[in-house]
């Protein structure tokens, strides 16, 4: 076995050079002639990648199970096993399936036995005599593909791990930051009620802001630890009556109702398999803003509607409210967004992200038309495997 | 008239010890409170080692989950797998409404999984009707 670059990874003290030489890709030459191997390393050492060779079938497998190649540079006419068996024994191989694989003959032009190749995973065939700016050309496109692969998987994996140390994150702060704030909020209270009738106007006040505020804190929390919680944990998918949940999140906000004197129609909903928590936060936060977002000049009117849309439904949750600017499109689902100043209407800016991060998880989406001063009408698609699922 | 009950409450926050002994302040429902900080000083306490010699037996435990040294669920471990601690019935109370939190504790034989009310009177409240359910309406076995 010759190498002209020793990368042996699996060695502690050469990790540090094999991390280094990590996104250097490594090309396998395969011929049973010295000279020829000599040849094409010779044409393809200006490409910068770890050249391997190997003069014979069983020579380059030994090597395609220890090392990752960009590319394999395949003799067809070899002693004991060719270059269409080892290739054949690299499709049975999960790890060496992938490879891409350049037949290199000087026998045959033949289309038969180019199509041959092509079935056992050939990407090229090439002929003897080489043309070496060709064969350069060749190899340097399926490592600059490797490479190219390679950094968007790297990426991908950190990525994937911040967003998962970011999702903890959230978790554990919320967690950890309700026990204060239901000190701060009990103790205000507990001392209100002690001093009640021996604390002048200005320090009821002051309590009161503290109790609010602590409120408002954690009324905070929840919602961010509802948000962090989509994802984390397992969608329970069941079969949903989707009335029934209607019914709940309308029974939450039986005294808003009554106060705002809302009309609230809603459409006989079918039963779908989905997650019930996803059908109640969609329709909770919905409904919870529909009747939020009035004017207070006329009475809410909220109408809640679904259709079947191929193998998915589609619900809608049309409002007369204050309606959305377009302007703010992407804003509005975006976490911690608001358009509006608290005192107006107040919210914490988590609902509406928790809402899409949900669906999409869930594989639907939701979207809004609008039209300022008439209302909005929020739209979602909940795929359902069985559309009745009883 | 029922014996006063003893309760053993095992809790490192300061706030929460407070407001739990404000609660049977005035002994209603009348009770012995005792206080550990964590799982490690409650299971000196069971066990009657160190400065715990005379300490008695409580008849039931109030479990905060999140604690330092040894939390609730290592602790609720440890008096179940006794034979000589594990007929006590133990209320979880904690501020923590996880679902797997929930089942956990329920799978490690919690009697009840109470949640901390955001709300100091209500807090109050429902200790009160935790220990009143334990006095007045359960019946638990003879010291």
């Amino acid at each position: 076995m010759k190498q002209s670059q020793t990368a042996d990874a699996g060695h502690p003290a050469c990790s540090a050079i094999a991390a280094a030489q990590e996104l250097r890709p490594s090309i396998l030459i395969v011929d049973d002639r010295k000279e020829n191997l000599l040849a094409t390393e010779k044409v393809l050492r200006p490409l910068q990648a770890n050249i391997f060779k190997a003069s014979s079938g069983n020579e380059a497998l030994s090597l395609l199970l220890r090392h990752r190649f960009a590319v394999v540079l395949l003799d067809v006419q070899m002693p004991e096993m060719d270059g269409f068996e080892t290739a054949m024994l690299m499709q049975e191989h999960e790890s060496m399936r992938g490879v891409p694989i350049i037949f290199v003959t000087a026998i045959s032009k033949e289309e038969k036995y180019a199509s041959q190749a092509a079935e056992i995973g050939a990407v090229d065939y090439i002929f003897k005599p080489i043309n070496s700016d060709i064969l350069k050309s060749k190899v340097k496109v399926y490592l600059d593909l490797y490479v190219q692969r390679e950094q968007i998987l790297k990426l991908n994996t950190t990525l994937q791990q911040s967003n998962e140390e970011l999702e903890r994150f959230a978790y554990i702060c919320s967690h950890d930051m309700q026990e204060p704030v239901r000190m701060m909020n009990s103790y205000a209270g507990l001392l209100e009620e002690k001093c009640v009738g021996s604390l002048d106007e200005k320090s009821e006040k002051y309590l009161r802001f503290i109790a609010s505020n602590a409120k408002r804190m954690q009324k905070m929390i929840q919602d961010i630890l509802t948000f962090s919680r989509v994802g984390r944990e397992e969608v329970k998918i069941e079969a949903v009556d989707c009335n029934e949940i209607v019914r709940e999140v309308l029974a939450e906000f039986e005294a808003v109702i009554a106060s705002k004197g809302a009309m609230i129609n809603c459409a006989d909903l079918p039963f779908i398999a989905t997650s019930p928590t996803l059908m109640r936060v969609l329709l909770q936060n919905l409904i919870g803003n529909a009747l939020k977002f009035q004017d207070c000049v006329k009475p809410p009117r909220i109408e809640i509607g679904a259709r079947a849309v191929g193998d998915a439904w589609e619900f809608s949750v049309r409002d007369n409210g204050i309606g959305i600017d377009h302007k703010f499109n992407d804003r509005i689902f975006t976490i911690f967004q608001r358009l509006h100043r608290k005192e107006e209407y107040p919210g914490t800016g988590i609902g509406l992200s928790t809402c899409r991060k949900f669906v999409r998880l869930c594989g639907g989406d939701i979207q809004f038309e609008s039209e300022l001063g008439i209302g909005t009408n929020f739209i979602f698609t909940i795929r359902s495997n069985n559309k009745e699922a009883a | 008239m029922t014996k006063p009950l003893r309760v053993l409450l095992v809790e490192d926050n300061e706030g929460d010890v407070e407001m739990t002994e404000h609660a049977f302040r005035d002994g209603k429902p009348a009770c012995a409170i005792y206080v550990a900080n964590n799982g490690v000083e409650a299971l000196q306490f069971l066990s009657k080692q160190g400065n715990c010699s005379d300490a008695p037996t409580p008849n039931l435990i109030l479990l905060d989950l999140n604690m330092p040294r040894m939390d609730g669920k290592q602790f609720l471990d440890c008096v179940k797998s006794d034979p000589k601690l594990k007929a006590i019935p133990v209320v979880m109370f904690t501020s923590s409404q996880s679902e797997n939190d929930i089942r956990d504790c329920y799978e490690r034989h919690a009697s009840c999984y109470v949640v901390k009310p955001f709300d100091g009177k209500v807090f109050v409240e429902t200790v009160q009707q935790v220990v009143r359910f334990w006095s007045d309406l359960g019946r638990l076995p003879e010291d």
